[in-house]
């Protein structure tokens, strides 16, 4: 058993001093550093509760329940911060990928507390696969935002689509993940494909025209 | 086998209207292809997700929503793209005609809720009869038109084909036959394929109007 609790304390105290020190400019940088973690302890409570209730698997919960809880937990802080301080563009695309990187960090350091950290290819997949994933499914959430938040008839539908597709884009890699073999091996090379072909597609589109909807 | 064969068709068909459908919005710049994009795409995943689960595992995903989530964010999109379509005569439009859409709909949603899932049926019963209502106005509408106004009509003529195909998949899951072709549920998901990609060449006939 893994008390993710403490580990939480354990992390949050040594940055909790830290802001103290390093002035008003970076309150918004640990806030969302703590939402994030904080996002994915609660989620590791809810998934339990759900996966309980409805008598589920090891599989039915990681492909499942645990995208549509751990992405919902994501997006908790960001709608929270674009409802109540109505952020520029820019700000937006900020936070969420520090809400994503510090909840991929979370979950790495209670994995290698549970399993150890001695195989280092075992460490590199938790790195470049999972970590990943959930760097891309910040990515897909915040360009999306940034796009569909400056259209009023775009918002309630684009922002549902793209948690939708972040959803979506997570329980794909667990299924791929939990059902092993060689789909296992797509995975992990899924969400660094996913980037490269996203880098790619941005750049093509803005040499192409702007946006005037 | 019927149900992998019509997926990985549908999957297809959703993945083609996708790509279609972005090429449109970035060749033209107007928010009737970005919402349609929106549609096939969240539609797309969706089935990606149900058909990869189906191919992987020999079953459909049965405990929660990661699918439907996808297919309700799609009929979001739909929604939002009829109501931005019309104009405001349209928008006052009235027709007795129109009660036929909550009819048929909680009609329908009453025999959801006696086999299925009370949360999303209601959810997506509600975003379905909201379509259905904008689309058949839509309709009513466009048939009182002429010239190229009335061109709209085949825009929610391929709507209202996919909103009663999808009845039509969704009592007939209710009534499991097995994965055969026999079953009906095959026949309707086959339709709301054609449906599918009758929709984009029917939303060019509408936006040309």
């Amino acid at each position: 058993m893994t008390y993710i609790e403490n580990i939480f304390v354990c992390i949050a105290g040594p940055l909790l001093l830290a802001i103290l020190f390093m002035g008003r400019k970076y309150y918004g940088v640990f806030f969302f550093s703590m939402a994030g973690m904080g996002a994915c302890l609660l989620s590791a409570y809810i998934n339990t509760f759900f996966a309980k209730l409805y008598g589920a698997d090891f599989i039915g919960a990681t492909t499942q329940i645990a995208p549509v809880v751990e992405e919902v937990m994501k997006f908790l802080p960001l709608l929270f911060y674009l409802l109540v301080f109505e952020p520029k563009s820019k700000e937006i695309g900020i936070a969420v990928l520090v809400v994503a990187t510090s909840f991929a960090t979370f979950e790495n350091i209670c994995y290698l507390v549970d399993r150890g950290a001695a195989q280092l290819s075992y460490i590199l997949i938790r790195g470049f696969g999972t970590g990943a994933m959930h760097i891309v499914c910040g990515i897909i959430a915040s360009y999306g935002i940034v796009f569909v938040w400056q259209y009023n008839w775009l918002k309630i539908a684009g922002t549902f689509g793209l948690l939708a597709a972040a959803i979506n884009y997570h329980a794909i890699y667990n299924l791929l993940i939990a059902h092993g073999g060689q789909a296992q091996y797509i995975a992990y090379a899924l969400p660094i494909v996913t980037m490269s072909f996203g880098f790619i597609m941005t750049r093509v589109y803005e040499s192409g025209k702007r946006i005037e909807l | 086998m019927a149900e992998l064969v019509t997926n990985l068709a549908q999957l297809f068909a959703a993945m083609l209207a996708t790509i279609g459908a972005g090429m449109m919005f970035y060749k033209y710049q107007l928010q009737t292809y970005l919402l349609l994009t929106g549609f096939f795409g969240a539609f797309m995943l969706g089935t990606l997700h149900w058909t990869l689960h189906y191919y992987l595992f020999s079953y459909t995903p049965q405990i929660f929503y990661v699918s439907e989530l996808a297919w309700i964010a799609s009929h979001i999109f739909l929604l939002t793209l009829t109501y931005t379509l019309a104009d405001s005569d349209e928008k006052r439009f009235r027709h007795p005609a129109l009660w036929f859409a909550p009819v048929f709909c909680l009609s329908q949603l009453m025999l959801y809720l006696s086999h299925a899932d009370v949360l999303l049926n209601t959810l997506i019963s509600i975003l379905v009869l909201a379509i259905m209502w904008v689309s058949l106005r839509g309709f009513l509408y466009a048939r009182r038109q002429t010239g190229k106004p009335r061109d709209r009509q085949y825009f929610h003529l391929a709507l209202l084909a996919i909103i009663v195909l999808e009845h039509g998949l969704w009592t007939s899951s209710c009534f499991w036959m097995g994965d055969t072709f026999k079953n009906p549920y095959f026949w309707f998901d086959s339709l709301l394929t054609v449906a599918l990609l009758l929709l984009l060449p029917a939303t060019r006939k509408a936006v040309a109007s």
